[in-house]
Parts: C-alpha cells; structure tokens; sequence
C-alpha cells in the first residue's frame, strides 16, 4: 500500500493504492542461453555490449487500470502500475 | 394514492399464505421474480392465454380505450390471482430488464394512470445499515492510523482501491467518464451512465456507500464527496431540464421508471416514523438512492458545502408552466427530504435505528446476524484458504501477521521486509533461503514460485 504521491509518477494524490511488485532470484531457471553467455563473456567474446547472463524476475501481466482523484479534484487513470504476475525471463 | 399501495406491499404474507391454502391457483408465500412468475405461468393454460391477451391489450398506445375492452379487464382480473401480479425484481439480478418489463406489462394497466408516486417493483430490502458498519469496521479496523486522520471520503477510496472488484469497477467507470472525445463533447455520457450502473449495481454497499455517502469535516472532503461520481459527465449538463420533463423521460425507460419507484418508495418522507424513513430502513433509501445515478435522473451533491447536504437531480422546475406546484413537489423529494438526509447522516455517523422491540419482518431480525459477528473475523483471514492457490495472498497475509513463525511451508515463499531490500537490489547476485532446507519435497513446486510477489505496505 502507498499513496500515489510516493509512486514519483508526478500525481499529488493522498489516494492509496496498492503495488504489488516482482522480486526474487532466478538462479533456477538458468538455460543453456545463460550459460553460454556467460561463458563467451569471460572469454572476452564479446565485450561492448551490455549483456545479461541470468534470468530476471520481471512482471508477465500487470493489474488492471488504477484510477484515482488527485488533489485539484481530477480524476487519472494509471495503467500498468502494479504486477499480476511475474516469471524468471 | 400511495398509500394503498405500499400498504399492499408491506404484508405480503399473510393473505398470500391464506389463499394459497384455500386451494389453486397456488401463489408462493414469498414474491417470486417476474421472470420465473411468467415461467409458472406458461405452464398454465389458461394463465398464459390471459397473460397474452392482456399484452396486446396494452401493446397498443391507447391503453385506456384497450382496457375499457371486456376481453382486456376480464384477463386483467385473472392475471390478479396468478403468480404474476404479485411479482417483483431484484436489483442487478441476470434478467433485470426482462423482468421489470413484464411487472410493467402488469402494473401499468393495474395502475389508475399516471400517478406522481409509483409502487417500486423491487423485493423490499430486508438488510440494515448495521450489516454494512460491521463490515466497515472490519475494513477500517485493517488501518487505525488513516482513520484517526478523518477524512472519510479519502478512506473510502482507499478501501475500495485495495479490494480488487471495487478498484476494477470504480477505474472502469473512471477512465470511461474522464474520457475526452472531443473538443465539443467532453465525454460520453451514454458509456458513463453505463460504467457507474455496473459500479453501483455489482459492487457490494459497503464500498459504494462508503464513497458515496461519507460524512466530512471539511471542503476538500465534501468536494471529493461530489466528485465521486465524475459530475462534469454524468450530472452536469449544458441546461438544466424542467424536472417533469425529466421524469417523463425516465418513465418512458423501463429501468429508470423502476429506478425512480424504487427511491420514492423507499425515500419517501413519512412523519409516521422518527427517522422519517418509510419502515425506518435507512439501508433501503441509501440503495435506491445509489441505484439512480447512472440514469437521466442521476442525483448529485449540489456543493461541497459541509453543514448541510442538498441533493438534487440535474433539473429545475423552470418553464413547469401550470404543473409548477408537482415540480416543486417532486423535486423537494430530492431537496429537502428529511428522510434521505437523515439516512446519510446515519450512514456518515455510524448510526443506525435500533430496531429491537419492534420486528415486523423476520429477515430483518438483528439477533442472528449478532451472534455471527464473532465469526467475522475468520471470514477476513479467507485469504487462510487461499493459501495454496496464490502466491499473492499468501504474501499479503503473512506480511500482515508479521510472518508468523509457525507457518513454516509456506513461508519459504516469502521473504521478510529485511532480506527483501536487500534482494531487490538488481546486482545482487547471491540469495539463500534459510528455510530451503525444511521444504525440500515441495521444491519442484516451489522452483517455479521462487519469483515472488511481495507487495509493499504503505511504509
């Protein structure tokens, strides 16, 4: 629960809501894409690019559309803001 | 006149019981619904031949030439021993429209004519305010820190932005009303009134009254009060229609008529009572009040003033011509209806009419629904039961216990608070789980767990 002001989204709202997020880690679901990777990046393969080894825990759906009313009495409508689900990816 | 007519309605028992023993046709004790009367009905011959006959009768414009017709008044007559004239509807029920055109297709030729107050074809609500405190005090009790800062406009929303089929509806009805089309046409009224009838009829009262009904202290509450149902579309308009007009607009609408007999039966102020409530049922006015909005008639704060509350529908009695006195009568009902102010007075108190010595009506019985409060609070921690279905609620309710030491399966699938921040840095690169080792046979399961949702309380 937080109120949409501390979301830093640049609505003054007193209104909570609730954002629920993604967290965890991933060391599970490392596929032979990953490995490789990593691997090719020790051997100095590959070098510039930013590139990332391991799976991520990142949101798969978000909930449905948050709307609230600020403090100059106008309504807004968030979408995307909170996680539904999430997954190794 | 009303009065008959409501009287007709507030005993439907006992009559009903009596002539059900007398022999056929039966008539069940209880009112059933319009769309399962006219099922009853099919199966009788001769109730289904009447009931036909009589829907051509009124098919027509002119019903007071079809209903002077022998063949009409004769089917009239037999349809008032039938299941279908005692008939009513529920609100939001799955044929709500189907049904609410059937009573009409009765009751518009049982009616005299047009009458300024109609008998609601809604069952009676039978449910008090009390019902809906106790479970708002179930609610506020999850946060006494916001509570005490009293804007209880703000809590509601709150309540309902945590509840997920409330914010679904309310973000729903919203983003619909805050829409901008056009430069010229600011929204669409027609989806607006729509997507706040969904709100208002399949969100529970104790989240739509809350919003719709909390009691302020201060402008910005009373303000946020009268925005709740997004004025700018679904109440304000360019002119002010002349009330009569409106109702006649609403009357030709089977649902809004419906809408509009419900709220003057159970609103209607009586000096009869010291609530000034017909039955003292405050639940009841507040539901038909909020089962307005949505149409023409919708009805709205008129300020954000915090001393006295002025309801009215978008209309004035303006242009009335010789009918102004009806006007001015059917818009005090709104205006100056000591019985609906009364009601969101209770309702913003906390208060409800203590109805212990006098209960007419068996379902209203407070004392059953006493004793199940203790069981109250089991029924909040049904997230208990869903433990093993959902990661979320699994979370969620061990954060609120303060992960409770002996919940140990179910713990390896959340983190505390502490390990937590520490893991949602991105770079980190190693977690162990402490408890990784008590769980090991439920580790296939788990694996696919392990990315966890843990949502943050307001810190």
């Amino acid at each position: 629960e937080v109120s949409v002001s501390e979301l830093g989204l640049g609505y003054e709202s007193d209104e909570t809501v609730l954002f629920r997020y993604c967290s965890g880690t991933c060391e599970a679901t490392v596929r032979s894409y990953d490995l490789s990777l990593k691997s090719m990046r020790s051997r100095r393969k590959i070098r510039k690019e930013k590139i990332r080894a391991r799976p991520c825990c990142r949101p798969l759906a978000y909930d449905d559309d948050v709307s609230f009313l600020d403090a100059y009495n106008r309504y807004h409508t968030v979408n995307e803001l909170s996680a539904k689900e999430c997954g190794c990816v | 006149t009303f009065l008959p007519n409501r009287a007709l309605l507030s005993l439907p028992g006992a009559d009903e019981m009596l002539r059900s023993l007398a022999g056929p046709p039966p008539v069940p004790p209880v009112p059933v619904d319009c769309v399962r009367a006219t099922e009853l009905c099919a199966a009788d011959a001769g109730c289904s031949s009447r009931y036909r006959t009589l829907r051509q009768c009124l098919a027509g414009r002119d019903r007071n030439t079809l209903l002077a017709n022998r063949e009409c008044q004769l089917a009239l007559g037999v349809l008032q021993e039938s299941p279908l004239e005692r008939c009513r509807c529920k609100r939001g029920m799955k044929k709500e429209l189907q049904c609410l055109q059937i009573y009409w297709s009765i009751h518009l030729g049982l009616a005299e004519g047009e009458e300024f107050y109609e008998a609601s074809p809604y069952e009676p609500v039978t449910s008090r305010l009390s019902d809906i405190f106790r479970l708002a005090s179930i609610f506020s009790g999850m946060d006494p820190a916001t509570t005490s800062k009293s804007n209880h406009c703000l809590d509601a929303a709150k309540a309902c932005n945590l509840n997920d089929n409330c914010k679904r509806l309310r973000s729903g009805y919203i983003s619909t009303c805050s829409r901008e089309l056009s430069a010229a046409e600011p929204c669409s009224r027609r989806k607006c009134h729509k997507a706040l009838r969904q709100f208002f009829d399949r969100v529970p009262g104790e989240f739509t009254f809350r919003l719709l009904f909390c009691s302020c202290k201060d402008p910005a509450c009373a303000e946020r009060r009268r925005q709740t149902i997004v004025p700018s579309c679904s109440y304000e308009d360019k002119e002010k229609p002349n009330c009569l007009d409106l109702r006649g607009a609403c009357r030709a609408d089977h649902l809004c008529r419906s809408r509009l007999a419900d709220f003057h039966t159970n609103c209607q102020a009586t000096f009869q009572s010291l609530t000034n409530c017909p039955g003292d049922n405050f639940q009841a006015c507040l539901g038909s009040y909020a089962g307005l909005i949505g149409f023409d008639i919708t009805p709205n704060y008129v300020d954000a003033s915090t001393t006295s509350i002025t309801i009215s529908p978008w209309c004035s009695c303006k242009g009335s011509g010789n009918m102004e006195e009806e006007c001015e009568k059917f818009l005090r009902d709104f205006t100056e209806n000591p019985c609906l102010r009364n009601a969101i007075q209770a309702f913003g108190n906390g208060t409800d009419v203590n109805l212990a010595p006098k209960i007419p009506n068996p379902a209203a019985t407070v004392l059953p629904k006493a004793e199940k409060s203790p069981v109250l609070p089991d029924d909040v921690n049904d997230s208990n039961t869903a433990y093993d279905t959902s990661v979320i609620s699994t979370c969620t309710s061990l954060q609120e216990q303060g992960l409770k030491p002996n919940q140990s399966k179910e713990q390896s699938l959340c983190y505390s608070q502490a390990q937590l921040t520490t893991d949602v840095m991105p770079d980190q690169k190693t977690f162990t789980d402490p408890k990784a080792g008590s769980s090991r046979q439920r580790e296939s399961r788990i694996l696919l767990l392990i990315p966890i949702l843990i949502p943050v309380l307001g810190l």
